[in-house]
């Protein structure tokens, strides 16, 4: 239920923010690396500049210094203003510098590429000495105006993100939200269904990724279908079912109620208890068979020793069955086991031994049996009463099936539920006629065990239908 | 009257049994189809309780079987099966009438005491033959107006003979009404209801057929 509180995402926002997220990610990642190359490649070009320009000043400066303008400012191109240079003699004495060049040496080195911090600044400088007319000419160039080209460059490829992201963004929302429609339909289609409606959904046009979700989802529709059928026919047949007891209930208290001598009334009486009794066994068995289902479907089957099981089931049913003057006897084998729900198998023996206890005359003998089989193990029940007849035994075990003039007014679901739990064990249920002709024999045959088996064995009630 | 009960519930068919001869009917009950159809062959019944779910014959294919043959007895479907197309079809198949379990005790003997009269061609409840009136619904009988006491027998014998006013009934045919199977009957039982119904109402009232039975004629003359 936790689950449920959740706040609810987006998948559309989510898909969207990613993909968005990651794009600008990479884009960084280049215009990052873009930046720091474009820096080492104007590093080198002009770096190159700046030697070329100390050559040519080299040359120009000619035989006489003095030929060479002062203060002669180079022309107005931005980053070429912040290229400054130095003239020194004999490395010591400044004859003649650029307009923007210090007055302090820009490197100390002689010769060759340096780096140089002046008044604050960083300057790239060139070194380069004239030994025939001891010269020392040093170029120089502000640091920042190659930062400033490679940030240029790197923002240049920037700037169509920024355009880019948002289009991108409505590109990818609308054709996610395009892809999601089926959802949002399928959605919307459970959504407008009926409780009681249980048909396939028809979507036809899914996706392959919700296919499977379409598939499940009806796949589940059928079998909560054919569950919520099975419980309406179930109360249908209970209802019904209970109409018989009540009118019979009613009846005999408005005998009683009318009844003009004492013994017409207390007959009366006496049968509305025995139909109150009645009744209440119809509603436990009910409530028994209805229990059969959800209870135990998860619950793992264990081992089960069946000759114990057999007589603590026979011990509970015993003194009643003496009350009919009926005598129960328990032939078991040991050591026979099947893998079961303890519970449900009781309640099988249960019903099948009270079954056979009841129909059973006077002085008759009830006979169980437990004996490993050549497919598993078996359990029989055999009794002495007048038997069924070989058309009838197909009936037996529907629900509310009665055999007719046996005198015992059963709720006719006893054998239900047994072949319920046989059903749930994967169990197979047999009538016969006992080998002397007399009465009836209900033998349970289970599967055999594997080995190494601990588990899972029963099937899932759903499906066992 | 004489009832037909068919159902195959012990309690229910029991109770119904003691309810309608507390109401003044005379019962047999049955509790499966061919025994149902054994007592129609032979007994002379005024109205048949059918239950519709019974073993070895069902209670539809005993209504088909009786009305073929051309018995006209009244039947009063007494079910479990509540839904429409089941009464449908127990009417259409022949029966009078349809309750539906659990019934009220009461209504049901009044539901039968319609259909036995309307089968007896007759619409008022309280039944008028000369001087006499019979109520068959508070068991009450008058003649020339004044109450008469009569105990159930007598009442019954009275009731029978005024529904076949102007047909002469055997002994054999009234005491086929008045009781049910393995009750106890006098051979003279029938004579001396009429004796004591001819003492408290009128010596003419009832007519004694010699070596055939007894009428009650539609005019009284005497």
């Amino acid at each position: 239920m936790a689950e449920a509180h959740r706040p609810a995402y987006s998948l559309k926002r989510r898909l969207l923010l990613a993909l968005l997220a990651a794009l600008a990610v990479v884009w960084l990642a280049t215009a990052a690396y873009t930046y720091f190359d474009a820096r080492h490649e104007i590093n080198e070009l002009l770096d190159a500049h700046l030697a070329q320009s100390a050559s040519l000043i080299v040359a120009q400066v000619g035989h006489d210094l003095e030929e060479i303008e002062l203060e002669h400012a180079p022309s107005g191109h931005e980053h070429a203003r912040r290229v400054a240079f130095q003239i020194w003699e004999r490395g010591t004495i400044l004859r003649l510098h650029s307009a923007n060049a210090p007055q302090a040496r820009l490197s100390r080195r002689d010769d060759g590429y340096s780096s140089a911090v002046l008044d604050g600044r960083t300057w790239r400088v060139f070194s380069t000495w004239d030994a025939r007319r001891r010269i020392l000419v040093q170029v120089g160039e502000r640091d920042e105006t190659r930062r400033e080209i490679a940030a240029g460059i790197a923002a240049n490829l920037l700037a169509p993100l920024l355009v880019a992201l948002p289009v991108l963004g409505l590109f990818v929302w609308l054709s996610i939200g395009r892809a999601l429609r089926p959802l949002g339909r399928l959605g919307r289609e459970v959504q407008a269904r009926k409780a009681d409606n249980f048909g396939a959904l028809a979507a036809l046009d899914a996706p392959d990724e919700v296919a499977p979700l379409v598939r499940s989802l009806n796949a589940l529709f059928e079998r909560v279908g054919r569950l919520v059928e099975n419980e309406r026919r179930f109360t249908a047949d209970a209802a019904h079912e209970l109409r018989t007891p009540l009118a019979a209930l009613k009846t005999q208290a408005q005998v009683a109620q009318g009844a003009s001598d004492d013994a017409a009334r207390r007959h009366a009486l006496e049968n509305v208890i025995a139909g109150c009794d009645r009744a209440t066994r119809l509603v436990e068995q009910l409530l028994t068979l209805a229990r059969l289902d959800p209870d135990h479907a998860g619950r793992p089957a264990q081992a089960l020793e069946l000759a114990g099981l057999a007589r603590q089931v026979l011990a509970d049913l015993a003194p009643a069955a003496l009350g009919r003057n009926v005598d129960i006897e328990l032939a078991a084998g040991e050591g026979v086991s099947i893998m079961g729900h303890p519970e449900l198998i009781a309640i099988l023996l249960r019903n099948l031994v009270d079954n056979a206890v009841r129909y059973s005359p006077a002085g008759a003998t009830v006979r169980v049996a437990v004996a490993p089989g050549v497919d598993g193990a078996r359990v029989s029940v055999t009794d002495e009463g007048r038997g069924i007849a070989p058309e009838q035994r197909a009936k037996l075990g529907q629900r509310f099936y009665r055999i007719v003039g046996s005198g015992e007014s059963g709720s006719g679901l006893g054998l239900s539920i047994v072949r319920r739990i046989a059903e749930i064990h994967a169990a197979k249920l047999a009538f016969d006629e006992p080998e002397n002709g007399r009465g009836l024999r209900v033998t349970v045959a289970f599967q055999p065990r594997r080995a190494g088996e601990e588990g899972g064995e029963v099937k899932h009630p759903l499906r066992a239908r | 009257m004489r009832l037909l009960v068919v159902e195959d519930d012990p309690l229910l068919g029991d109770g119904m049994k003691a309810g309608l001869e507390q109401a003044g009917f005379a019962a047999d009950w049955v509790r499966d189809g061919m025994a149902a159809e054994l007592a129609l062959k032979t007994g002379s019944h005024a109205a048949v309780l059918l239950d519709l779910g019974l073993p070895r014959l069902a209670g539809l294919e005993l209504l088909q079987r009786m009305r073929s043959r051309g018995n006209k007895t009244p039947v009063l479907i007494v079910t479990a099966r509540d839904a429409v197309e089941d009464r449908i079809k127990g009417l259409d198949g022949g029966a009078d009438d349809y309750v539906v379990k659990p019934f009220d005790l009461h209504e049901l003997a009044a539901r039968l005491r319609a259909l036995i009269r309307r089968s007896a061609g007759e619409a008022a409840p309280v039944l008028r033959v000369g001087q006499v009136d019979l109520d068959p619904s508070v068991h009450r009988a008058r003649f020339n107006g004044k109450p008469v006491e009569l105990p159930p027998r007598e009442f019954a014998l009275l009731h029978a003979l005024m529904l076949s006013a102007g047909r002469v009934l055997t002994r054999e045919q009234l005491s086929e009404r008045l009781y049910a199977w393995g009750e106890e009957v006098e051979s003279n039982a029938i004579d001396v209801h009429v004796h004591h119904l001819r003492r408290k109402l009128a010596p003419q009232l009832i007519r004694t057929v010699r070596g055939v039975g007894y009428l009650m004629p539609r005019r009284q003359d005497g």
